[in-house]
């Protein structure tokens, strides 16, 4: 009993130090809006108005119909006409293309005859995922407008479509592959990115905050007033870390709403499920935040171990790039992070609408962190002390 | 001149004594661009796919047999009895191929046979891979059914440009390089100038016979070493870890790189004197100078994908310009004719940031 009232007096003690410090209030308020808000807008994939020289050697109306199909999809948009192949390929050097399209001289009289006709795409491929993802717009933008020649050609005997199939209803395809995109049927990547960076969030402003408070006793001297009195190291960390937590998880709910009425973000399950996985991510950040805490002695010097510890934390979670997308060695070390559990979480719950019985292990393993990570801080601090 | 180049000598001595910032300096920009240039990459392989066969023919092995094959799949063994849905669920699987019962047989009547993918949409940009590979790959597997290929009325040749493998290194290494260099050197400037303000020092540098303009540029040369320095040991490791070195004649990538270091320095200096408080300076480098630099500045997807509404924003990002010029100069290596624009831009923005921080420095040196 007397135990409580002691944590009381130093939770309170903790709480009115915070509440004055307005600093850490916008901190605690305007960092996440933006980083949610700017990161689901900036990192977006979709490729759309690529810029695309054309080279029309034949001028007919049949290449220009097929100058209409490339670019009646959006993700093409006509930069130029250009004369010579040199120009093109300068201004694809420049980086003042995108991708350019050569149709030969000969293009409509192959198509006259019945012969495949070729045309040449240069894609300007220094940006390899945007390169490969217009090559496959191209590829089966052309591939649909072949259908709809095929579909449309007069029947004749000796050209190219008898090699089809009669039965086949003279399509080019045999086999027809039906694509069913689930849970974000519209491909938005801010869905993507939203959800993966609450959790980088919430760890990173949970360390900061901690690592901060902490260091400010260090600092001005007040440990040692702390530890003159009755209250033990455990108490006195977790009187500490009780008050930034309460703090902390208001952040959930701000990055959710941020997440829901900025990008449209849904709630498919169960909301209490997220505002758990949600505070086990936040006690993460802070046993992160206390352990720096208890290596460094000043706050230059803990926002600088930070910057150690935060982008590796952030970058190895898959929260805004595909965790298969990282080197096959990396990908193991990923399961000892917080933030990555944690979008699988978000995701599961926000899109998916999975539940406990299938994100369990994660849960697990969230709280696993939590445990390790403030016991790991609680004993350092009291080795410190003595 | 003499007491711009005593100032910067007395800071950099001052940055040599204070072991743990020096090495941080140094080392912090080789690390986050190793750990950048090997984590993001967008270039998924070996996507979990489960297949879920009701036909259990000849041909639908076959078609099997050719996701197994591609680069991009991997396939993985659905549990008997649970629905192909279950895995993506789990986590366990990207996408599910199902092909329907009767699947053989409608091909030997001649009958467009059909099959359903299903896939994971939640993270968007792989999704989209996957639709286009796995439609390849059917698409291929049902040409070659044909006895003889089909006559293509149209057939695209698409060639790759200036990196044919489409290795994502290539674009996201020059990008962290830039990044890097607009988070570190601004931060150890902002530091310095703001610790001046925090611990009044500033008061003395102001009864010394230097001006405002020479001591901030005293500290932007020193800074600027530091800054070189660090440009330096990326490079190199750029060309050791990744293999990326230069390309075509380096004139413009010195040039700008020296620019640019300067104006992320002054941009530093700026926020240090505006702020005399070093751990609000280090979060508002956080967030101007490295979020902005980041993510607007077509490091990671190109500028033309971010809405318009804040697309203009990236204009007066220096990295902005700063990564076409790397790019440039490590991968097209086509030289100055792309690039003119962008030394006038990097230092504009500069002279602007150069001109707020001396005024307030002036305004400072009133107040103080």
């Amino acid at each position: 009993m007397e135990k409580l009232a002691r944590w009381l007096a130093l939770f309170k003690k903790e709480l009115r130090q915070i509440s004055r410090n307005k600093r850490l209030i916008v901190m605690l308020i305007v960092p996440p809006t933006i980083n949610i808000v700017l990161f689901g807008f900036a990192l977006n994939p979709t490729v759309t108005d690529l810029r695309l020289g054309v080279f029309d050697q034949d001028a007919t109306k049949s290449s220009r119909e097929l100058i209409d199909a490339l670019t009646s999809s959006g993700a093409f948009a006509v930069a130029g006409g250009y004369l010579s192949e040199n120009e093109i390929s300068n201004d694809i050097g420049s980086g003042e293309l995108d991708a350019a399209l050569i149709i030969p001289p000969d293009f409509s009289r192959n198509r006259q005859m019945g012969r495949t006709a070729d045309i040449q795409i240069l894609v300007d491929a220094v940006d390899s995922n945007t390169a490969a993802i217009a090559a496959s717009y191209a590829s089966r933008i052309i591939n649909e407008y072949n259908q709809d020649l095929v579909l449309s050609a007069p029947r004749r005997p000796g050209s190219a479509n008898q090699l089809i199939p009669s039965g086949a209803g003279k399509s080019l395809d045999r086999i027809k592959p039906n694509v069913a995109l689930l849970y974000n049927p519209g491909l938005k990547n801010s869905w993507f990115i939203v959800t993966g960076l609450i959790g980088a969030l919430l760890v990173l402003q949970g360390s900061i905050v901690a690592a901060a408070s902490m260091v400010v006793e260090k600092e001005v001297g007040t440990i040692e007033q702390l530890l003159m009195t009755p209250a033990e190291a455990g108490e006195i960390i977790t009187a500490k870390i009780a008050p930034i937590f309460v703090l902390l998880t208001a952040d959930i709910a701000l990055s959710l709403t941020v997440a829901r009425l900025v990008f449209g973000v849904p709630v498919r399950g169960s909301l209490a499920l997220f505002f758990v996985s949600g505070s086990l991510c936040v006690l993460s950040g802070i046993g992160i935040g206390t352990l720096i805490a208890t290596f460094v002695s000043s706050q230059q010097q803990a926002q600088l171990m930070g910057f150690f510890v935060n982008p590796p934390l952030v970058l190895l979670s898959g929260a805004t790039t595909p965790i298969e997308a990282m080197p096959g060695w990396l990908q193991p070390f990923t399961n000892l992070n917080p933030i990555r559990h944690f979008a699988a979480v978000s995701r599961g719950i926000l899109l998916k609408g999975t539940g406990l019985d299938v994100l369990y292990p994660n849960f697990l393993a969230l709280a696993c962190f939590c445990v390790v990570l403030v016991g790991l801080s609680a004993w350092q601090f009291r080795r410190q002390l003595r | 001149m003499r007491r711009i180049l005593a100032q910067a000598r007395k800071e950099l001595r001052q940055v040599s004594r204070d072991r743990l910032t020096l090495t941080l300096a140094l080392i912090l920009p080789l690390l986050l661009l190793a750990l950048n240039g090997s984590a993001i990459s967008l270039t998924v392989e070996n996507l979990p796919i489960v297949v879920q066969d009701l036909d259990s023919s000849d041909v639908s092995r076959r078609l099997i047999d050719a996701f197994r094959s591609s680069l991009t799949f991997q396939i993985v063994e659905l549990a008997p009895g649970t629905s192909p849905e279950t895995p993506l669920l789990e986590n366990k699987a990207r996408a599910a191929l199902i092909i329907p019962p009767g699947f053989a047989d409608d091909l030997n009547r001649g009958k467009i046979a059909e099959t359903q993918i299903l896939v994971d949409a939640s993270d968007a940009n792989t999704a989209n891979v996957l639709r286009g590979s796995s439609t390849a790959v059917i698409r291929r597997f049902g040409a070659s059914l044909l006895k003889a290929e089909p006559k293509l009325p149209i057939k695209p040749n698409i060639r790759f440009w200036f990196n044919p493998g489409l290795d994502s290194q290539l674009y996201i290494v020059p990008s962290m390089l830039a990044v890097g260099l607009a988070l570190f050197p601004p931060l150890l400037a902002a530091l310095a100038m703001s610790r001046e303000g925090e611990q009044k020092t500033i008061l003395q540098v102001y009864v010394s016979s230097i001006s405002a303009g020479e001591y901030l540029l005293g500290k932007i040369v020193a800074y600027f070493v530091i800054a070189f320095a660090e440009w330096v040991l990326c490079l190199i490791l750029a060309y050791f870890l990744f293999g990326i070195g230069l390309r075509g004649d380096p004139s413009a990538l010195f040039v700008c790189t020296v620019l640019y270091l300067l104006t992320n320095v002054c941009f530093g200096a700026m926020v240090g004197a505006a702020i005399p408080n070093q751990a609000a300076a280090i979060q508002a480098v956080q967030i101007v100078g490295f979020l902005l630099s980041y993510l607007l500045s077509g490091a990671i997807f190109p500028i033309s994908n971010i809405p318009q509404g804040i697309r203009w924003l990236s204009n007066i990002i220096p990295a902005r310009y700063y990564i076409e010029v790397v790019r440039d100069s490590m991968v097209r290596g086509s030289g100055w004719s792309g690039l003119w624009l962008a030394p006038f831009a990097i230092s504009a923005i500069g002279c602007f940031f150069f001109l707020v921080a001396w005024l307030k420095m002036r305004r400072m040196q009133l107040e103080a």
